[in-house]
């Protein structure tokens, strides 16, 4: 810094700050996407996911047929490719005449918003919780953490099939399930880094300087660990994904008129002996998304924090 | 040199391919070592001296590879021989101490595990007829001679120390366990790489008494290599100094150390501390240590020299014979005078 | 001294277990609604008068502090409860379904670490060769696919157009089978019923891959990253200039070194193995504790989803400190 920020006000000093770190933004982001390029599989994965969201997001006007009201005069109608199949209904047809595509795609909405939601909430309570724990120690963090131990001993699909079934199920209740315990991990994570970035010296030179506990965590400690959080937090979305399919697929999800690719594979399990397709392709589509967000968290881990590899 | 080399090395080259290219971490060496000799390697950290070691048992890492000569070892060339008979050269003929004992030491088993492992698989004490655990009678042998060992290298306590893990020592014991590893059974080299660097001044000094009894009562050969050219002039009879991974001079330690002829020795000797002078004076060597992946065709030292003529960065430089075998590789011994033809790996007379 | 930090690991696990009974307690307790109702079902298909009796029997008319007493005092005792739908106490039935859960999930971590191990140790061995690539890319898929969904490729492909192996189950009807265990490979081995045998052996094949896949895929990369360190490592070298076999080099100095980082791993994957439980025996109709509980859920049976989920996180803290003492037992420098 070439100025000292002390001898500005301290709006102007928030200014400042702000305006060295949106350059910052910028730059790394244009750096982000040149080491992109050399990941070609995570540049891949990453297009894979950006058509997932396009496709979520415009459902209703990439898509002819209703998601809810099929044709009964063609139940489980096979897809295109196959003798009897016909090219109106590329993947072919559920037990109740509807388009498998057209619910495929619909049901992209349920699985990144459930998957981007509960990761969302997760990251913001255990990051909060994991700074001030980490950074203050004392009674909070002996607290907060004999609860994380405890969330621990319970294996995560059993605990959300446990909230679920008493909560019942519904999109509320399933972000609350996976929420419920889905912080814990973004909390141990940020909760180490803190202890182990306090000791360092920087953070003693910001404590010289005057500056508020609260501002040292948010602005000198916070910027040097986002990275690992922001990994982690890719990773953790293909999870909650599998999670909530895994939850639809027992009926303890999304309710059924929603279409969910979990639901959508549970129903398809009537009819396997006649009509393979409508299991596989909404579980072929949870596959492909997940296998792209971890190939793409995969990568992201290998730029933007190394540390964090586990392979050689 | 009338007795007949136990160890002769003919022009060895070791190369590690790089991102930017091949890298020589050895090129072209020569040595040779008679029967209970100790000989010192000397050179900065990087200058191919620990890789030296490495490529005589042949335990280079691939990708890099050992790309020309001979390791004559008894007259047989190592480099020709079968892995299984490579294995048995290893250990039993030929043994290394490494320079840090705590990561060389395999945490998960005891230490008198990892000395009897060396005694099993030469089958020194005996074979076994029967699988573990039944072979216990020939594990008992094995016990007791370990113990010996352990007791020899200066062991305090060893049946206690028998079933001790690695980190349960201290860096000197550390050290003394990896010597018995090295010396269970009974090679007749032994190769020292840094063996005292990551120790204290008295436990250095400890570990070379050691060495030296060794050498004395076992008539082991040692090569000592070393960053330290003090202590190898105490230790060894001969010095082999290197620098980017060829030898830049060799001869008896007298020779070396009294008379140095190259440069970078010379530069060497300078650094040093000498208590006796009444002004502390330490001269470092002015540039740094060359990148080996873009070594210049000449002298590899010409950069950082006072010497410095234009010839020195023409093309290859010999050995030269100074007097009576002390080798140097410095065109100042031919008045700058280079021949085309000559190659790295040439040894020719002064003048 | 290590017997002794092992039972102080072992006295430590107690206040966890607590712990977990005391979260499993307010799961129900905390659920909006009056208690019986919820466990009557809901919709008055009983008396008010009935309720109130059976709030005196539940002791829900004692203050919160009491009422968890007594369901603590209970559950140490092995009282889960009773089931009002199943009627039978919780124990019994939990007991019941038990062994045929554990069978699959030891077939699911024995198939899993037969698969995985060598893998591993392969890729790592053999770096970078189309091998390790093509393991690499079958574990990212591993971790990749929904359980549900491999369980039913996998009936897809085996039973209905290969029908080399059965559907769901555990045994075929054809075999009659003397239940000594419960655990059929065994019940079928101590019997000498050959028939028995291979029958249940068949069943046990499609939920076993389906139970191990996502466990194999993640041993496999933690154990091939950690091999390559060790593989790196200079007591590697130690061992090569000893004159070891590179057999004796790969399996016992670097094997036993990266051993340490997989078994926290592998204990880690135990909560997989129970969570894939659930869906995998309702994918393959497998009479166990999972689907039990499944069904549960659809009959609103709160005593008896209660008591599974709390055997299930009890079981997942076992496992942990099993892999805890193994741990131990693997990297002579911890002491717990």
């Amino acid at each position: 810094m070439d100025i000292a920020p002390g001898a500005l006000s301290p709006l102007a000093r928030q200014q400042y700050l702000w305006r060295i770190r949106l350059g910052l933004i910028r730059r790394n982001s244009a750096e982000f996407l040149r080491e992109l390029r050399k990941h070609p599989v995570a540049l891949l994965s990453g297009v894979v996911i950006v058509v997932y969201i396009l496709a979520a997001i415009f459902a209703e006007q990439i898509t002819v047929h209703d998601p809810g009201r099929g044709n009964l005069r063609l139940r489980l109608d096979p897809p295109a490719w196959q003798a009897e199949g016909n090219w109106e209904y590329p993947l072919g047809t559920d037990a109740q005449g509807r388009d498998l595509l057209t619910r495929i795609i619909f049901g992209a909405r349920v699985s990144l918003a459930v998957g981007l939601i509960s990761v969302g909430i997760s990251v913001v309570v255990g990051l909060v919780l994991g700074a001030l724990a980490g950074y203050f120690r004392g009674r909070l963090d002996s607290l907060v953490s004999r609860f994380a131990d405890l969330l621990l001993a319970f294996p995560f699909l059993i605990f959300a099939i446990g909230v679920m079934a008493f909560l019942g199920p519904g999109f509320t209740n399933l972000i609350l399930a996976l929420t419920f315990k889905g912080w814990v991990e973004f909390y141990r994570l940020v909760r180490g880094e803190m202890l182990s970035e306090k000791t360092q010296e920087y953070v003693e030179a910001a404590r010289v300087t005057g500056q508020s506990h609260l501002a040292i965590i948010a602005q000198e400690i916070l910027p040097n660990i986002i990275n690992s959080v922001f990994v982690l937090a890719t990773l953790r979305i293909g999870y909650m994904i599998i999670m909530e399919a895994s939850l639809s697929f027992l009926g303890l999800g999304i309710p059924p008129r929603i279409p969910a690719w979990g639901s959508m594979v549970s129903a398809g399990r009537d009819y396997m002996l006649v009509a393979w397709w409508v299991s596989t392709f909404p579980g072929l589509a949870i596959v492909i998304l997940v296998l792209a967000i971890n190939l793409f968290g995969e990568g992201l881990r290998d730029i933007l924090d190394p540390r964090l590899k586990i392979d050689g | 040199m009338n007795n007949p080399a136990l160890l002769e090395l003919k022009n060895l080259s070791t190369v590690f391919p790089t991102r930017r290219g091949q890298v020589w971490a050895v090129d072209s060496v020569n040595l040779s070592l008679r029967e209970g000799e100790i000989l010192g390697i000397v050179g900065e950290s990087g200058c191919g001296k620990s890789t030296v070691l490495l490529s005589i048992l042949r335990l280079i890492r691939p990708p890099g590879k050992i790309s020309a000569g001979e390791i004559l070892f008894r007259g047989q060339n190592l480099l020709k021989l079968p892995p299984r008979q490579m294995r048995s050269v290893r250990g039993k003929e030929v043994a290394m101490i490494f320079q840090d004992p705590l990561s060389t030491l395999n945490p998960a088993f005891t230490v008198g595990e990892q000395i009897r492992e060396a005694l099993r698989l030469h089958h020194i004490v005996g074979s076994a007829r029967l699988p573990w655990p039944f072979d216990y009678a020939l594990r008992k042998l094995e016990k007791q001679r370990v113990l010996d060992v352990m007791q020899e290298v200066g062991i305090p306590s060893p049946m206690d120390r028998f079933a001790a893990y690695p980190h349960q020592f201290s860096g000197g014991m550390q050290q003394r366990a990896l010597i018995a590893i090295a010396l269970v059974c009974g090679p007749s080299l032994l190769l020292a790489d840094e063996p005292t660097t990551a120790l204290d001044v008295t436990i250095q000094a400890q570990i070379l008494d050691l060495m030296r009894r060794i050498n004395r009562e076992h008539g082991t050969a040692i090569i000592l290599v070393t960053h330290d050219l003090g202590m190898a002039a105490e230790f060894c009879s001969r010095i082999a100094v290197m620098y980017a991974g060829r030898i830049v001079e060799q001869g008896e330690v007298d020779q070396v150390v009294g008379k140095p002829q190259h440069p970078y020795t010379q530069g060497l000797l300078n650094c040093r501390p000498r208590i006796s002078e009444r002004a502390m004076r330490v001269q470092p060597i002015p540039g740094n240590v060359p990148d080996l992946a873009e070594l210049p065709p000449g002298c590899a030292f010409a950069p950082r020299c006072e010497h410095f003529q234009p010839v020195c960065e023409a093309g290859a430089i010999p050995l030269i014979d100074c007097a009576n075998g002390h080798l140097s590789r410095c065109l100042i011994h031919t008045n700058f005078q280079r021949q085309p033809h000559w190659q790295w790996g040439d040894r020719v007379g002064a003048g | 001294m290590r017997a002794v930090k092992i039972l102080e690991r072992i006295l430590a696990t107690i206040p966890i277990v607590f712990g977990v009974a005391i979260v499993v307690f307010f799961f129900i307790r905390l659920t909006p609604g009056d208690p019986v109702d919820i466990m009557m079902g809901q919709g008055g298909a009983i008396s008010e008068g009935e309720m109130d009796r059976l709030r005196q029997e539940f002791h829900l008319d004692e203050p919160l502090h009491v009422q968890l007493w007594l369901f603590l005092k209970d559950a140490v005792r092995g009282d889960l409860g009773y089931s009002y739908v199943l009627k039978r106490p919780v124990t019994l039935l939990i007991a019941e379904r038990l062994p045929a859960t554990i069978e699959l999930a030891l077939g699911g971590l024995i198939l899993s670490l037969v698969v995985a191990m060598p893998i591993g140790i392969f890729s790592a061995v053999r770096q970078n060769s189309s091998l390790d690539r093509l393991s690499m890319a079958g574990a990212f898929l591993g971790i990749s696919m929904p359980a549900f969904w491999l369980g039913i490729i996998l009936i897809l492909l085996f039973s209905v157009r290969l029908k080399l192996l059965p559907v769901q189950g555990r045994l075929s009807f054809d075999a009659n089978l003397q239940e000594i265990t419960g655990f059929f490979v065994l019940d079928s081995l101590l019997t000498g019923n050959r028939v028995a045998l291979l029958s249940s052996l068949k069943h046990l094949v499609l939920p076993s891959i389906t139970l191990g896949a996502p466990v194999a895929a993640v041993i496999a990369r933690v154990l091939r990253s950690s091999m390559l360190e060790t593989l790196r490592s200079d007591y590697v070298t130690l061992a090569r200039s000893k004159g070891a076999p590179e057999w004796s080099v790969v399996l016992k100095h670097a094997l036993r070194n990266a051993l340490i980082p997989t078994v926290t791993v592998v204990g880690l994957q135990v909560g997989i193995l129970l969570g894939g439980n659930m869906i995998v025996e309702t994918v393959f109709s497998w009479p166990g504790l999972g689907s039990m509980v499944v069904s549960a859920i659809f009959d609103r049976d709160f005593p008896l989803i209660q008591g599974s989920v709390m055997i299930y996180a009890f079981t997942f803290v076992m496992a942990n400190l099993i892999v805890d003492v193994l741990y131990t037992y693997l990297n002579p420098k911890i002491s717990l």
